[in-house]
């Protein structure tokens, strides 16, 4: 497909014109932090980031989100409407190892028997941009191990190079194609896709943490009881910061609220590392502790989910070992079980 | 196409209280709108999630039959937020229903078999709407000898009273109802679900074991059954696990790689110890 060159102080005007036409989610400074939040009028947005604290998972699948509303009748509580709003929008300046877990999340919410309408409508009606990541990465990325690379169109319908003077602008899907108009005339020549590339390889080299994310899988079929699972959990504050945080971390729970004769089903984020998560109304917990919720977490991302989809559901973005506030690594926790 | 997290409306037709104690009832829902009866067509050893706007939903088994038109039964102990309301609501309420959700009894593996079944206390309710299901009309032919073994702690905690009356009388069922302790009244069987099983003693040949119960149940039966030499494969039960979409989404109901709510609950024993034991 066609690709551009735009100037790279046109970065910043391309999202705040979208934004005038579209809803534009970018990455925004708040304070310390860089979040992706809907573009307002005078909003600047702020591309030179490593990555945002957030994952941008929720722009498919916020955080908490109306499914169904119900009123008050003599005969009981009944349903008056479904709630699944999706407006059409870009996801502007997406990092690479993001866009590739909106391609994992597909996989679980757009099955072929049960479709989660709430998710596709709004990652149907969703343009995402991925950047390039072509600075030194955080010593904690390691994409590279769970087949992403710091320069990949993957979950991408644009993506966007920095090459030096310019952004080397590749459509790779119509719906990208679609948004041609906002990125000028420019062609690109081949000097600039040589550029890319070199580029690219740099910086997968430059992703120097490393883990045995796939060798791990037929050590997990067999290590269920393995004691190792005794060593991670000690610490563990069950704060569920690496669920919250993690991209492809996608559990939630469903809870109904009520105002006078009004009231909402909505789902929210859950967590897998909560004692509450699994416990049944007779008391009885299936994962009984921190540790039994620790191996749930790590099988699901290595083992559970490439049985079920053939894919590892990590894109090495490393936030969860970043922002863990008693450090566990889930990169040794993986390197670890490479060693039983 | 449908939104599976939207519920069906249903109207409360029937509440038969099961047990002395009350807490146990069936619950006969008919749908307001009759297409839905057809677009909810199940199999027994599914489940639905009862859905009461303002409170939330319960994932129960169906305890009806397929053959049985026009309503679908679930019959629920109260014991959580979503079942109390249930238990306090009056014939006439309007109310919300999902699902078909899960597999089923294998009814195609269960073809041309003897079909052995025990069920325990109150988990007998998908039993139930395979036993009517296999005893309706020329349903019976595809199956052999149908033996059922039930128990419950007392005579006043046994379900379908008049069921099992009714069953009784029929030359074609093999049916065996104990009770831990019987009362004054009480004229049949006295005993545990594993004991009764090894005095009726099931054969083995072309049998499959259907076996659903409370764990410590499960743990003194499963020996009987392998000692009359019933292999893993021709075992089969059913899990529970806390669930909320019950459509393999939002992650908590899983063992292992398999999620109970849509690749369960039914599985052999075969199957199972393929699995990892977190349940």
């Amino acid at each position: 497909m066609e690709k551009r060159l735009i100037k790279k102080d046109a970065l910043a005007g391309i999202a705040k014109k979208m934004a005038g036409d579209f809803l534009v989610w970018a990455p925004v400074k708040k304070e310390d932090n860089i979040l992706f939040e809907p573009l307002q009028k005078d909003g600047e947005p702020y591309f030179a980031y490593l990555n945002s604290k957030n994952a941008p998972k929720n722009v498919f699948f916020p955080h908490t989100e109306a499914m169904m509303k119900f009123t008050r009748t003599e005969k009981g509580m009944v349903f008056s409407s479904e709630e699944n709003k999706a407006d059409q929008s870009v996801l502007f300046g997406v990092r690479p190892c993001d866009a590739h877990s909106f391609v994992l999340l597909d996989k679980l919410f757009d099955q072929e028997k049960y479709k989660d309408g709430y998710y596709i409508a709004k990652r149907q009606n969703t343009t995402v941009i991925s950047l390039a990541c072509v600075q030194p990465p955080y010593a904690t990325c390691f994409c590279t191990s769970v087949d992403g690379e710091p320069v990949s169109s993957e979950g991408a319908d644009i993506l966007l190079v920095d090459i030096g003077s310019d952004y080397l602008v590749e459509f790779i899907t119509p719906k990208g194609e679609n948004l041609a108009k906002y990125f000028g005339e420019t062609k690109a020549d081949a000097a600039a896709e040589t550029k890319k590339n070199e580029i690219a390889a740099k910086a997968k080299e430059a992703i120097t943490s490393k883990i045995p994310a796939h060798e791990v899988k037929p050590i997990l079929d067999k290590n269920f009881d393995n004691p190792f699972w005794n060593t991670i959990h000690g610490k563990c504050l069950a704060c569920g910061t690496c669920t919250y945080l993690c991209p492809t971390c996608h559990c939630f729970d469903i809870s109904d609220e009520v105002k006078g004769s009004d009231g909402v089903r909505i789902r929210s984020w859950d967590s897998c590392m909560f004692p509450m998560f699994t416990k049944e109304t007779s008391g009885h917990n299936p994962r009984v502790s921190q540790k039994e919720r620790w191996r749930q977490r790590t099988m699901h991302k290595f083992k559970y989910y490439v049985d079920n989809f053939s894919a590892i559901a990590c894109v090495g973005c490393g936030r969860c070992v970043m922002y863990c506030p008693v450090n566990i690594d889930i990169r040794k926790v993986v390197e670890d079980i490479s060693k039983l | 196409m449908q939104n599976p997290y939207i519920p069906y409306p249903v109207v409360v037709d029937k509440i038969i209280t099961e047990v002395d104690t009350k807490d146990i009832k069936t619950f006969r829902f008919k749908f307001i709108n009759p297409e839905d009866e057809e677009k909810y067509k199940y199999i027994p050893g599914q489940f639905g999630e009862l859905s009461i706007y303002g409170k939330g939903e319960s994932p129960i088994g169906i305890a009806s039959s397929p053959t049985q038109k026009g309503y679908v039964e679930f019959t629920v102990q109260k014991a959580g937020v979503v079942t109390s309301a249930l238990h306090e609501m009056e014939e006439g309420t309007l109310m919300g229903l999902r699902g078909p959700m899960g597999n089923s009894w294998p009814l195609e593996f269960l073809e041309g078999k003897n079909i052995v079944i025990v069920g325990g206390g109150f988990a007998f309710t998908t039993l139930r709407s395979l036993i009517n299901y296999m005893i309706f009309g020329d349903n019976r032919k595809r199956f052999g000898n149908i033996t059922v073994i039930y128990g419950a702690r007392n005579p006043g905690l046994l379900l379908y009273k008049d069921e099992l009356i009714e069953w009784q009388k029929r030359d074609d069922l093999n049916i065996n109802v104990t009770v831990d302790k019987g009362d004054a009244n009480w004229k049949g069987k006295e005993g545990f679900v594993p004991a009764v099983c090894k005095e009726v003693a099931p054969s083995k040949e072309n049998a499959v074991a259907v076996i659903c119960g409370p764990p410590v149940m499960i743990r003194f039966t499963l020996p009987v059954f392998f000692d009359l030499g019933f292999s893993k494969e021709n075992i089969i039960t059913s899990l529970e696990m806390r669930m909320k979409c019950g459509i393999g989404k939002c992650g908590r109901c899983n063992v292992g790689s398999k999620y109970v709510c849509k690749d369960g609950p039914v599985f052999s024993l075969a199957e199972l110890d393929k699995l990892t034991p977190e349940y």
